[in-house]
């Protein structure tokens, strides 16, 4: 296969992904089509990091990653969190959440080397208080004067992407494998045009902007991500968040031609009263109705997690390190479904059952294709990150690609 | 002297370096078993030893970033309980690690979820809803009469002689339950609600006209008075609204995650706390204005019969649903009765 190389910087797509749509650098926009010299220039803007994609040999190591923790052993961690959560009056939440988080990144194995997860828990705490005052003067405001409150909203929509932007920073700085911690490198800049621009768009472009803003919030995780000093090269073009989104539109006009079928086949049993199939006929109807407005969104829900999650990996490089990510929508949606009926049935106790399982999918699906072993990354820098963005994640429980 | 197998990561790189690790109580001695690197002593003040959880791998954090992963998690515990590190972790630890422990956990768990609801909301809200200035009580009522009036209310068609006779019996009995109050009654009429009479928590009470052409005399409209006075006196109002965002806190806090898909089963214990809670306010609201009514002699009689009449008239009611929270008549009459009989000077 042959690469066009970025001559600013040394980022190298395939062929196949400039077919894909990926006509420039996503880094320098420089023009990959255009003159490419094939060796590179070291000039790269962001210095300490490594922003080379090496091609991968021609028989490279595959790796499954494996999650080692038992559903036994989530619920007594998860049952003493909430017990202490209560008992402290929610003071113990970010210990809680960080003993929660350690467990699921210390038992996903990789290479034979797990996760972690590093946050100090008095950080958070500090998050969490500063995010839930936002949050009780939202209610506050409410109560007082509905209108203050849309001020008090108006306001927080202006911090939020600045509340992404240092959660994501937190988040990375705090996750490490091999002792080597994340990076963020993301700016503020680019949060404010992706949590902020674009969703204000949507109502001038009717909504046509939505699968780009889908992507951009990918791109600016999975393309602003770092291990150690090396950046995870993100290939992924806005092109096929358009396809993903046409194959959902018709999937929901799908489905409302379903339901005009079935309101049309419906109504003239349910317009005759003194029949008896009159009761039967309308039970059968709406529990259809409501069996779909509840099943259909999970799907499609689903069925997006599924195709961008495979996507954004399969298009990213992190040094000589490639991912693939095989996850079905149909086996994500089952999970989800009988995870939901579970926790109902249980009154809750399974809930760390249900999680378990649905990490377990979710680690089973992923491949780490590695050129030689993992042990060449570096470090770098270590600078420090305030906590009260990552309450921020937690609270509005952004979706953060993992 | 504590040995154990581990890996050691520098913090530079990525590399993993099996090595042997030997503690004598002060120092760690950390030997390459591969080659020579690396070979450092580290005293244990300069580390930090992180908290146990589940059957995870335990790790120390060495000076200058570099970090010992090892499966020997008895030796570190061993490490641990020697130098003093971790004792609260450690407890948390211990309690996640058995079975009876997590039973005695969720134990916990639901005796202090049964006793925060029941004690612990009512008894903060309680506190909480006489220290709301009356400026903003004034304000939110003033938000809540707008929108019942643009929704609900039509202006009062009674006449003007017969509203201002029934203020004034207002005043008086208002007065006489609760000095410290501005208290106020306003009529409107509403074929909506029908015969109805609330308080909003700056004191202002609205009667409807169809309660007034429902009453057979003025004691039995004072007795409903006399109860959304008692509504006002113990901050009823303002202390469902806080007991109720509280049990919200409360769901919000056990469920976490699972709100978003099972919303609809997570409001169900939500609802059922909130009737129980306006319940006992009703009852409590019944019984002041009971023994105003009785220590003015004039009995619970009025009161009954008002009630009686309401719920018969009630069913005509569009609105009927709309503040039907109090409990049902059978019991409140029951009750009335219950006290007057148990007033040792009733008649």
């Amino acid at each position: 296969m042959t690469y066009l190389v970025c001559r600013n910087c040394g980022f190298s797509a395939s062929e196949r992904d400039v077919e894909d749509g990926l006509a420039v650098c996503p880094e320098c926009n420089v023009d990959l089509k255009a003159e490419h010299p094939r060796g590179r220039d070291d000039t790269c803007r962001d210095a300490p990091f490594s922003r080379q994609e090496i091609p991968l040999r021609s028989a490279p190591r595959r790796i499954k990653p494996v999650f080692a923790g038992s559903a036994g052993e989530y619920f007594r961690i998860w049952i003493v969190n909430t017990f202490l959560m209560i008992l402290t009056l929610g003071l113990y939440a970010p210990w809680a959440k960080v003993r929660e988080r350690r467990f699921f990144y210390r038992h996903t194995v990789v290479d034979g080397r797990t996760f972690d997860y590093t946050a100090p828990p008095v950080a958070i705490l500090k998050g969490y208080l500063i995010v839930g005052g936002g949050i009780s003067l939202y209610y506050l405001a409410k109560v007082y004067n509905p209108l203050y409150s849309l001020l008090v909203f108006g306001i927080f929509s202006l911090v939020l992407p600045f509340l992404i932007y240092k959660s994501l920073r937190f988040f990375a700085r705090h996750s490490a494998y091999r002792n080597i911690p994340f990076h963020f490198r993301g700016t503020v800049g680019e949060s404010y045009r992706t949590y902020l621009l674009y969703p204000l768009l949507i109502p001038f472009t009717l909504g046509l902007i939505i699968p780009y803003w889908a992507f951009r919030r990918k791109k600016y995780f999975f393309g602003n991500i770092a291990f150690g000093t090396t950046a995870n090269i993100f290939k992924g073009s806005a092109r096929q968040f358009y396809k993903l989104y046409g194959i959902v539109a018709v999937m929901l006009t799908g489905v409302v031609v379903l339901f005009t079928v079935m309101i049309l086949s419906f109504a003239p049993l349910i317009v005759t009263p003194e029949d008896v199939t009159f009761n039967t006929a309308m039970i059968f109807f709406f529990f259809a109705v409501y069996f779909t407005s509840l099943v259909v969104p999970a799907f499609i829900q689903q069925y997006i997690y599924a195709w961008t999650t495979n996507y954004c990996w399969g298009h990213s490089g992190l040094g000589n390190v490639r991912f693939q990510s095989t996850l079905k929508a149909g086996r994500l949606f089952w999970i989800r479904i009988t995870n939901i009926l579970a926790i109902i049935f249980s009154v809750g106790l399974l809930i760390p059952w249900a999680k378990v399982r649905r990490i377990r999918y979710i680690v089973d699906n992923v491949t780490v294709i590695a050129d030689q072993g993992l042990d060449d990354f570096t470090a770098g820098l270590r600078p420090d990150e305030s906590a009260y963005g990552d309450a921020a994640t937690d609270f509005f429980d952004i979706e953060i690609g993992l | 002297m504590i040995e154990f197998k581990a890996v050691y990561f520098n913090g530079k790189t990525s590399r993993a370096y099996p090595v042997s690790v030997v503690f004598d109580g002060g120092t760690l001695r950390i030997r390459g078993s591969e080659g020579d690197h690396p070979a450092l002593d580290v005293h244990i003040e300069d580390c930090t030893i992180a908290p146990p959880l589940g059957g995870t791998v335990r790790s120390i954090k060495l000076p200058g970033g570099a970090q010992c992963e090892t499966t020997d998690t008895e030796a570190v515990s061993a490490m641990e309980h020697l130098t003093g590190r971790n004792t609260g972790m450690r407890l948390v630890h211990f309690l996640e690690s058995r079975w009876k422990t997590a039973a005695g956990a969720l134990a916990g768990l639901v005796l202090c979820v049964w006793l925060f609801a029941t004690y612990g909301i009512p008894f903060l809200a309680r506190k909480a809803a006489y220290a709301v200035p009356p400026e903003l009580t004034e304000q939110m009522s003033r938000q809540a009469i707008k929108m019942l009036d643009r929704r609900f209310l039509k202006p009062s068609e009674l006449d003007p002689g017969r509203i201002r006779k029934l203020r004034e019996e207002f005043q008086h009995l208002s007065r006489e339950i609760d000095a410290d109050f501005n208290y106020r009654l306003e009529f409107r009429k509403s074929p909506h609600i029908g015969p109805n009479a609330f308080a909003l928590p700056s004191g202002l009470v609205i009667m409807t006209d169809e309660l007034v052409d429902l009453a057979a005399d003025d004691r039995e409209l004072l007795a409903i008075l006399a109860h959304e006075t008692a509504h006002v006196k113990k901050r009823h109002g303002l202390r469902s609204i806080i007991q109720n965002s509280g049990v919200f806190l409360l769901i919000s806090l056990l469920a976490g995650d699972i709100t978003s898909i099972t919303s609809a089963a997570a409001s169900l214990p939500a609802l059922l706390a909130q009737s129980g809670y306006s319940r006992k306010f009703e009852t409590e609201a019944d019984r002041v204005a009971a023994l105003y009514m009785i220590r003015k002699g004039w009995g619970t009689k009025p009161f009954q019969a008002i009630l009686l009449r309401i719920t018969r008239d009630m069913a005509d009611y569009p609105g009927e649903s709309l503040l039907a929270s109090h409990p049902l008549t059978d019991q409140r009459v029951r009750h009335l009765r219950e006290i007057e009989a148990s007033m040792p000077e009733a008649e």
